[in-house]
């Protein structure tokens, strides 16, 4: 432990609210970096905190053990001295007497807080919608719970095809359920990639057997006991033993929003993660903030980000520099085929396909004003890294040398970015 | 049930004893040991931040690589043929008891 650190002993906790990837990462932070106060770490949940990523994905598969990887073991807490309190949540937050209103009953104190309640799924909101039967994926508890309706010839309607929808769609066809997607759009993943990729990922997913009906506008949930059918605008119904809402997040922001934290579809926060409010930060899913890349104001649901904004906190409390932010970047696994995404593409972006789609593997590249802004990689990923440097650089791409998948993409930047 | 013993080298050449245990992967090991290991895919074989370089004949004991770590592999900086693995998909082994572990450079 350095000696020219604050240690911090003497002094009220560092608080964390939340242990997911960029609570977790903060307390672990803080200590990597000689921070010796306490350091308090609250969660709602009573397990160990665990790795999210795998629940719409390893989790799933039929045989698969029905644990998902810890995010740290829990000996890790007692060797770190990270005061772990599990199942317990924050009723409320005085900023001005720096205390916090604990499920308990008790009053907590901090020296920093440090809010990274992530986000929850975003509820279905149509009659019928508590039924049971009806479900979403954010924690393990949702995964297993859909793991054991995922039986062979039980028929999964899946509402909404992003991420979530569509590896669960996956995941649900590999083990022989009647699968279809029902999404208001007119392509999949419409949010984050563009048609070619959307079309490429359709047919995947129609070869293995899912069914699409695009431009569904999902109006109630029908069944006695449980959910048994979803019926859209046009009057259509989907016969439906498991519903899957799989329609995006919205940030846990109400305790700070109580508070007086500025917050606009995520608390705001800056660059090192403060907040409106001194002594408070925000880090992961449920911020807002400025990208340092191309000046957008964006809530990023990546663990990157969440790595990366809780390093950035960690060494603004100890008063140390952190690494230069990360693009960020994405990955979804559907029926063994990897996207991969690197940068955030605008819907106004020029799209160039580097190779055929027809060929099962390919690259799209963005660019906005002649620049590269993103990049997607499918079940390839040759053209990521050169990306990323790319992007990081706003090089300069000539699209005709950018659409020839025979030229490195480093040779389709000019030499003066 | 006993721990495997690991001499880790870090980004700057120096040199960490540490013990793995067995319910970690090698990832784990490491992290929890505070070498910088970001695994920022939580070990899904997705990013190529927790890439290691094996000795040889370390390498040849271990299963073989899949074809998902393999791509990302071969894309991540200094990739060595026989060498490299990425150490989230590297389960407990008495193979890689005494074994050096070596962390690749970052992206």
């Amino acid at each position: 432990m350095s000696s020219r650190q604050p240690t911090g002993n003497g002094l009220n906790p560092i608080v964390i609210i939340g242990a997911g990837h960029s609570g977790v990462a903060v307390a672990a932070g803080l200590r990597t970096r000689g921070w010796g106060g306490d350091i308090l770490l609250l969660e709602a949940e009573k397990e160990t905190p665990y790795e999210r990523p795998p629940l719409s994905k390893e989790l799933l598969k039929a045989g698969a053990p029905d644990e998902s990887a810890v995010l740290r073991k829990e000996k890790f807490y007692e060797d770190k001295h990270i005061d772990r309190r599990a199942g317990l949540t924050v009723d409320a937050l005085d900023p001005a007497a720096r205390t916090l209103q604990l499920s308990d009953g008790s009053r907590q104190g901090y020296h920093r807080l440090v809010i990274a309640t992530g986000s929850r799924a975003r509820s279905l909101t149509v009659p019928g919608a508590g039924l049971p039967g009806v479900q979403a994926l954010r924690t393990r508890d949702d995964a297993l719970e859909l793991k054991r309706a995922l039986v062979p010839g039980a028929r999964v309607a899946i509402i909404g095809a992003g991420y979530i929808g569509l590896e669960v769609a996956a995941a649900a066809s590999a083990r022989g359920c009647e699968v279809t997607v029902l999404e208001f759009q007119d392509r999949v993943m419409s949010r984050v990639t563009s048609e070619p990729v959307s079309r490429f990922f359709e047919q995947l997913h129609e070869r293995n057997g899912v069914r699409f009906v695009f431009g569904a506008a999902v109006t109630a949930i029908e069944g006695d006991e449980r959910a048994e059918r979803v019926v859209t605008a046009d009057g259509s119904s989907y016969p439906a033993d498991v519903v899957l809402a799989g329609i995006g997040v919205v940030p846990n922001q109400e305790l700070a929003a109580c508070a007086g934290l500025e917050c606009r579809d995520g608390i705001l926060v800056d660059g090192d993660g403060r907040t409106s409010v001194p002594d408070i930060y925000a880090t992961g899913d449920v911020t807002r903030f400025t990208s340092s890349i191309d000046g957008a104001s964006q809530r990023l649901e990546c663990i990157q980000n969440a790595m990366g904004q809780a390093d950035r906190v960690a060494a603004d409390i100890t008063g140390q520099d952190a690494a230069e932010p990360e693009i960020p970047w994405f990955w979804t696994v559907q029926h063994g085929v990897r996207l991969q995404t690197a940068g955030v593409r605008h819907p106004a972006d020029e799209v160039i396909v580097r190779g055929a789609p027809a060929d099962g593997r390919f690259s799209v590249v963005y660019l906005r004003d002649g620049r590269l802004a993103a990049v997607d990689t499918i079940a390839g990923l040759t053209d990521f890294r050169p990306a990323r440097k790319l992007i990081v650089r706003k090089a300069r791409i000539d699209p005709l040398l950018a659409a020839d998948p025979g030229t490195p993409l480093a040779d389709a930047a000019f030499a003066a970015a | 049930m006993s721990n495997n013993k690991l001499t880790v080298v870090d980004r700057e050449g120096s040199t960490h004893s540490l013990e793995w245990e067995p319910d970690q992967t090698l990832m784990e090991a490491l992290r929890d040991n505070d070498l910088p290991v970001l695994a920022s895919c939580g070990g899904t074989a997705s990013c190529a931040t927790c890439h290691v370089f094996l000795e040889k004949e370390v390498f040849d004991t271990v299963a073989e690589r899949s074809e998902d770590e393999l791509e990302v592999l071969a894309e991540a900086e200094g990739y060595q043929e026989c060498g490299s693995r990425l150490s989230c998909q590297l389960d407990f082994s008495r193979e890689l008891n005494g074994a050096t572990v070596t962390l690749a450079p970052e992206e």
